[in-house]
Parts: C-alpha cells; structure tokens; sequence
C-alpha cells in the first residue's frame, strides 16, 4: 500500500508541474501575442508521465482483489478463536454420511 | 459482520456460492480506482485545454483504459472476484462523469482564466 501511495503522490506532483509550466507558457504568449493552440511538448511529456503514473497508483492503491469462493484458502469460514464457544457438536448432523472433508 | 454469507439453499449440492462480503470489497476498490482517475484525466484534460466535445471523448478513453487495467488486475479471470464481467467493466462510469466535468472546469479556468 506505502508504494502506491508514494507513486500517486509523485504522478500528482508531475501534473501540478506541468499546470505550473502551461501557466507560465501561457504568460510568455500573452507577451508575444500569439494564440495558444496547446501546450508544449514537454509539458504533454510531463502530462503523460504523470498519467501513467497515476493509473498505476490508482490500481494498485484502493487494496487488492480479494477472492470470493468460499473454498479458497484465505476464505476459511471457520477460525477457531472467534466462534469455538458457540459450535456444539452434539446435533442432530452425527447421523448424515460423514462426506465432508474438514480442512486443519 | 465479521462473517462471510452464504447464498446457497443446500450445501451438499453445487448450487454456486459465493461471499458476499468480499464482493463488496472489491466493488469498493473498482469505485475507489475510478473516482480517482475520474479526477486525474479531469486535470488532465483541463491543462490541455479541451473544450465541448473533445474532452467527454478523452474522459471515455481513460475509462477504457481504466477497464482494461482492471481486467488486468483481476487476472482475466473475473469468476474469481465478482460474479460478472459487466460489474468489472462498467460499474463507475457516470459516476466519475460529474468528478471528471468538476475538475475538468476546475483545472481549465487555474491555467487559462486566472
């Protein structure tokens, strides 16, 4: 989680850089008197960079998938501190044909 | 709700199940990722300087984009975290519209108003 944080914070960073350039190539074309027709190729070079940064800050951040079998390993629904006072095994269940394989 | 639940009407039979919890978690991170680069391509496209149109386009292509690298990071195999594909590849779209429209106007009046 810390290095997506840090990737986002940079991409961040890179963008306001190149707000902070077109704001000043703007101010030149003012004095020039020219039109602006887009900002300059470094600065699309910076917007660039900071998205592919920021994508990869932005998939990687929010948390990872977590999978939603109810067979996986990380998908135990059993854990024996949470629930061991309440599981009675004296039920009426003793009597179905023992199928069932219990994962330790 | 700590634990997870269980949709199933019988367990000894291979009616699919799946946890319930998880999979709003991981709605939560698909809606995480797009409202943030909602707001990324809006300053983006603000600095450039897109106007009508062309700028609704470049919100779109991020959100391929964004669709692409979310399939990617669920592995192409979406029956491992969601229960559709439709979920992975449309589920925030207009919502990030408004934080992109937001932002967009945000970003374009700092660098070419102000």
């Amino acid at each position: 989680m810390n290095l997506g944080f840090v990737i986002g914070v940079i991409g961040v960073l890179i963008l306001s850089h190149a707000g902070y350039s077109t704001i000043q190539y703007r101010g030149l074309l003012k004095i020039t008197e020219e039109e602006f027709t887009g900002p300059p190729l470094n600065v699309v070079l910076e917007l660039i960079v900071g998205l592919a940064l920021s994508m990869w800050a932005a998939l990687t951040f929010p948390g990872k998938f977590l999978s939603i079998h109810p067979d996986s390993d990380e998908n135990r629904a059993v854990s024996l501190p949470d629930n061991s006072d309440f599981m009675i095994f004296n039920h009426r269940g003793r009597l179905f044909p023992p199928e069932i394989t219990m994962k330790f | 709700m700590g634990s997870s639940e269980k949709r199933s009407k019988d367990v000894m039979s291979d009616i699919p199940t799946f946890s319930g919890e998880n999979l709003q978690k991981n709605l939560k991170v698909i809606q995480n990722s797009r409202t943030f680069l909602s707001i990324i391509a809006g300053v983006l496209a603000g600095i450039i300087g897109f106007t009508g149109l062309t700028g609704f386009v470049f919100y779109f292509v991020v959100m391929l984009i964004t669709s692409v690298g979310l399939m990617a990071k669920a592995g192409f195999s979406a029956d491992l975290y969601f229960d559709s594909w439709n979920r992975v590849l449309f589920d925030g779209f207009l919502g990030g519209l408004m934080s992109f429209v937001l932002f967009w106007t945000f970003a374009y009046d700092l660098v070419h108003i102000f």
